[in-house]
Protein backbone atom coordinates (compact mmCIF):
# COMPACT_ATOMS: atom_id res chain seq x y z
CA UNK A 1 0.00 0.00 0.00
CA UNK A 2 2.73 2.35 0.92
CA UNK A 3 4.69 1.47 -2.20
CA UNK A 4 1.76 2.35 -4.37
CA UNK A 5 1.51 5.77 -2.78
CA UNK A 6 5.21 6.53 -3.51
CA UNK A 7 4.75 5.49 -7.09
CA UNK A 8 1.86 7.86 -7.55
CA UNK A 9 3.75 10.73 -5.97
CA UNK A 10 6.76 10.28 -8.25
CA UNK A 11 4.57 10.42 -11.35
CA UNK A 12 3.47 13.91 -10.49
CA UNK A 13 6.99 15.17 -9.83
CA UNK A 14 9.15 16.47 -12.70
CA UNK A 15 12.04 14.11 -13.48
CA UNK A 16 15.45 15.48 -12.63
CA UNK A 17 17.20 15.71 -16.01
CA UNK A 18 20.08 18.03 -15.17
CA UNK A 19 22.68 15.21 -15.52
CA UNK A 20 21.22 14.13 -18.85
CA UNK A 21 21.16 17.73 -20.02
CA UNK A 22 24.83 18.26 -19.17
CA UNK A 23 25.79 14.96 -20.90
CA UNK A 24 23.87 15.89 -24.05
CA UNK A 25 25.47 19.36 -24.17
CA UNK A 26 28.97 17.89 -23.62
CA UNK A 27 28.41 15.43 -26.47
CA UNK A 28 27.17 18.27 -28.68
CA UNK A 29 30.22 20.39 -27.81
CA UNK A 30 32.51 17.44 -28.63
CA UNK A 31 30.87 16.97 -32.06
CA UNK A 32 31.15 20.69 -32.86
CA UNK A 33 34.81 20.86 -31.73
CA UNK A 34 35.77 17.82 -33.86
CA UNK A 35 33.89 19.27 -36.85
CA UNK A 36 35.86 22.52 -36.62
CA UNK A 37 39.05 20.50 -36.12
CA UNK A 38 38.48 18.64 -39.39
CA UNK A 39 37.57 21.92 -41.13
CA UNK A 40 40.77 23.57 -39.84
CA UNK A 41 42.80 20.63 -41.24
CA UNK A 42 41.09 21.03 -44.62
CA UNK A 43 41.80 24.78 -44.72
CA UNK A 44 45.44 24.53 -43.59
CA UNK A 45 46.52 21.81 -46.03
CA UNK B 1 2.49 15.86 -25.39
CA UNK B 2 4.45 17.08 -22.42
CA UNK B 3 8.11 17.85 -22.94
CA UNK B 4 10.56 18.71 -20.21
CA UNK B 5 12.19 22.14 -20.62
CA UNK B 6 15.64 20.54 -21.07
CA UNK B 7 14.30 18.19 -23.72
CA UNK B 8 13.04 21.19 -25.68
CA UNK B 9 16.48 22.82 -25.46
CA UNK B 10 18.42 19.80 -26.76
CA UNK B 11 15.86 19.03 -29.45
CA UNK B 12 16.19 22.62 -30.72
CA UNK B 13 20.02 22.29 -30.65
CA UNK B 14 19.93 18.92 -32.46
CA UNK B 15 17.46 19.91 -35.15
CA UNK B 16 19.19 23.30 -35.50
CA UNK B 17 22.58 21.69 -36.11
CA UNK B 18 21.02 19.33 -38.65
CA UNK B 19 19.68 22.36 -40.54
CA UNK B 20 23.07 24.13 -40.31
CA UNK B 21 24.99 21.08 -41.61
CA UNK B 22 22.51 20.53 -44.47
CA UNK B 23 22.87 24.20 -45.39
CA UNK B 24 26.68 23.85 -45.43
CA UNK B 25 26.43 20.80 -47.72
CA UNK B 26 23.99 22.65 -49.99
CA UNK B 27 26.20 25.76 -50.05
CA UNK B 28 29.22 23.67 -51.04
CA UNK B 29 27.32 21.80 -53.75
CA UNK B 30 25.22 24.55 -55.33
CA UNK B 31 27.18 27.77 -54.76
CA UNK B 32 30.76 26.54 -54.70
CA UNK B 33 30.39 23.71 -57.20
CA UNK B 34 31.85 20.98 -54.98
CA UNK B 35 31.21 17.61 -56.57
CA UNK B 36 32.99 14.31 -57.21
CA UNK B 37 36.33 14.71 -58.97
CA UNK B 38 35.28 12.95 -62.17
CA UNK B 39 33.28 16.08 -63.19
CA UNK B 40 31.37 13.80 -65.58
CA UNK B 41 34.29 13.94 -68.07
CA UNK B 42 34.44 10.58 -69.79
CA UNK B 43 37.27 8.68 -71.49
CA UNK B 44 37.61 5.30 -73.21
CA UNK B 45 39.21 3.17 -70.46
CA UNK B 46 40.64 0.71 -73.04
CA UNK B 47 42.32 3.52 -74.95
CA UNK B 48 43.10 6.43 -72.65
CA UNK B 49 45.86 7.51 -75.07
CA UNK B 50 43.10 8.74 -77.37
CA UNK B 51 42.68 11.65 -74.93
CA UNK B 52 45.28 14.38 -75.56
CA UNK B 53 46.18 14.65 -71.86
CA UNK B 54 47.01 10.95 -71.54
CA UNK B 55 49.23 10.49 -74.59
CA UNK B 56 52.54 8.99 -73.33
CA UNK B 57 54.45 12.21 -74.17
CA UNK B 58 52.01 14.36 -72.17
CA UNK B 59 52.15 12.34 -68.96
CA UNK B 60 53.78 13.76 -65.86
CA UNK B 61 54.53 17.38 -65.00
CA UNK B 62 54.00 20.13 -67.56
CA UNK B 63 54.57 23.82 -66.91
CA UNK B 64 51.84 25.84 -68.59
CA UNK B 65 52.51 29.30 -67.16
CA UNK B 66 54.42 31.03 -64.36
CA UNK B 67 53.42 29.16 -61.21
CA UNK B 68 50.92 27.06 -63.13
CA UNK B 69 51.42 23.36 -63.72
CA UNK B 70 49.48 20.37 -64.99
CA UNK B 71 50.23 16.84 -63.84
CA UNK B 72 48.76 14.05 -65.97
CA UNK B 73 48.73 10.59 -64.46
CA UNK B 74 47.85 7.27 -66.06
CA UNK B 75 47.05 4.87 -63.24
CA UNK B 76 47.14 1.14 -63.79
CA UNK B 77 47.68 -1.94 -61.64
CA UNK B 78 50.11 -1.28 -59.96
CA UNK B 79 51.75 1.89 -61.16
CA UNK B 80 51.33 5.62 -61.62
CA UNK B 81 52.67 6.49 -65.06
CA UNK B 82 54.22 9.96 -64.79
CA UNK B 83 56.03 9.80 -68.12
CA UNK B 84 59.71 9.25 -68.81
CA UNK B 85 62.76 11.43 -68.16
CA UNK B 86 65.45 12.29 -70.80
CA UNK B 87 67.21 8.99 -70.20
CA UNK B 88 64.05 7.01 -70.75
CA UNK B 89 63.55 6.01 -67.12
CA UNK B 90 60.10 6.13 -65.59
CA UNK B 91 59.52 9.29 -63.55
CA UNK B 92 58.72 8.52 -59.93
CA UNK B 93 59.24 11.97 -58.37
CA UNK B 94 57.86 15.28 -59.54
CA UNK B 95 59.19 18.58 -58.23
CA UNK B 96 56.96 21.63 -57.96
CA UNK B 97 57.88 25.08 -56.59
CA UNK B 98 55.97 26.19 -53.50
CA UNK B 99 52.93 28.36 -54.14
CA UNK B 100 52.20 26.90 -57.59
CA UNK B 101 48.73 26.17 -58.85
CA UNK B 102 48.66 22.55 -59.92
CA UNK B 103 45.96 20.74 -61.87
CA UNK B 104 46.08 16.98 -61.32
CA UNK B 105 44.37 14.92 -64.03
CA UNK B 106 44.19 11.18 -63.65
CA UNK B 107 42.68 8.30 -65.57
CA UNK B 108 42.85 4.54 -65.11
CA UNK B 109 43.48 1.83 -67.69
CA UNK B 110 41.97 -0.97 -65.65
CA UNK B 111 40.29 -1.02 -62.24
CA UNK B 112 39.35 1.67 -59.73
CA UNK B 113 42.40 3.32 -58.19
CA UNK B 114 42.88 6.05 -55.63
CA UNK B 115 45.05 9.13 -56.00
CA UNK B 116 45.99 10.69 -52.69
CA UNK B 117 48.86 13.09 -52.21
CA UNK B 118 49.12 12.20 -48.52
CA UNK B 119 49.14 15.23 -46.25
CA UNK B 120 47.31 17.48 -48.72
CA UNK B 121 43.71 17.85 -49.85
CA UNK B 122 44.50 16.16 -53.17
CA UNK B 123 42.52 12.99 -52.75
CA UNK B 124 40.35 11.45 -55.44
CA UNK B 125 39.05 8.21 -56.85
CA UNK B 126 40.14 7.29 -60.34
CA UNK B 127 37.36 5.34 -61.98
CA UNK B 128 37.45 3.51 -65.30
CA UNK B 129 35.80 5.62 -67.97
CA UNK B 130 36.22 8.97 -66.21
CA UNK B 131 38.89 11.66 -66.01
CA UNK B 132 39.38 12.73 -62.40
CA UNK B 133 40.79 16.20 -61.93
CA UNK B 134 41.50 18.48 -59.03
CA UNK B 135 43.19 21.87 -58.98
CA UNK B 136 45.05 22.97 -55.89
CA UNK B 137 47.65 25.45 -54.69
CA UNK B 138 50.71 23.77 -53.20
CA UNK B 139 51.31 26.18 -50.33
CA UNK B 140 53.33 23.97 -47.99
CA UNK B 141 56.85 22.85 -48.86
CA UNK B 142 57.70 19.24 -48.22
CA UNK B 143 57.87 15.76 -49.64
CA UNK B 144 54.54 14.07 -50.16
CA UNK B 145 53.85 10.50 -51.12
CA UNK B 146 51.19 9.77 -53.68
CA UNK B 147 49.36 6.64 -52.57
CA UNK B 148 46.59 4.52 -53.98
CA UNK B 149 43.85 4.37 -51.36
CA UNK B 150 41.39 2.19 -53.25
CA UNK B 151 42.31 -1.48 -52.96
CA UNK B 152 43.20 -2.47 -56.53
CA UNK B 153 44.80 -5.89 -56.24
CA UNK B 154 47.80 -7.78 -54.84
CA UNK B 155 50.28 -5.03 -55.72
CA UNK B 156 48.16 -2.22 -54.27
CA UNK B 157 50.74 -1.34 -51.62
CA UNK B 158 53.50 -0.97 -54.21
CA UNK B 159 51.59 1.72 -56.07
CA UNK B 160 53.13 5.05 -55.13
CA UNK B 161 55.06 8.08 -56.37
CA UNK B 162 56.46 11.22 -54.78
CA UNK B 163 55.71 14.93 -55.03
CA UNK B 164 58.37 17.35 -53.81
CA UNK B 165 57.26 20.90 -53.12
CA UNK B 166 60.39 23.03 -52.83
CA UNK B 167 60.93 26.64 -51.64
Amino acid sequence: MRKRKDHQASENEKPNLIGTFISVMLLGAFIIITWFGAYALFISR
Amino acid sequence: MHLHKFEKIWLVCGIGSLVVFLFIVGYGAFWQGTHPQSHGVTIDPYNIESNEAFKPENLGLTKVDDDKYIVNIAASAFNYDLGKDEEGNAVKTIRIPKGSTVLFQAATKDVVHGFHVAGTNVNMMVEPGYVSSLETVMDNAGTYTIVCNEYCGVGHHMMYATVEVYE
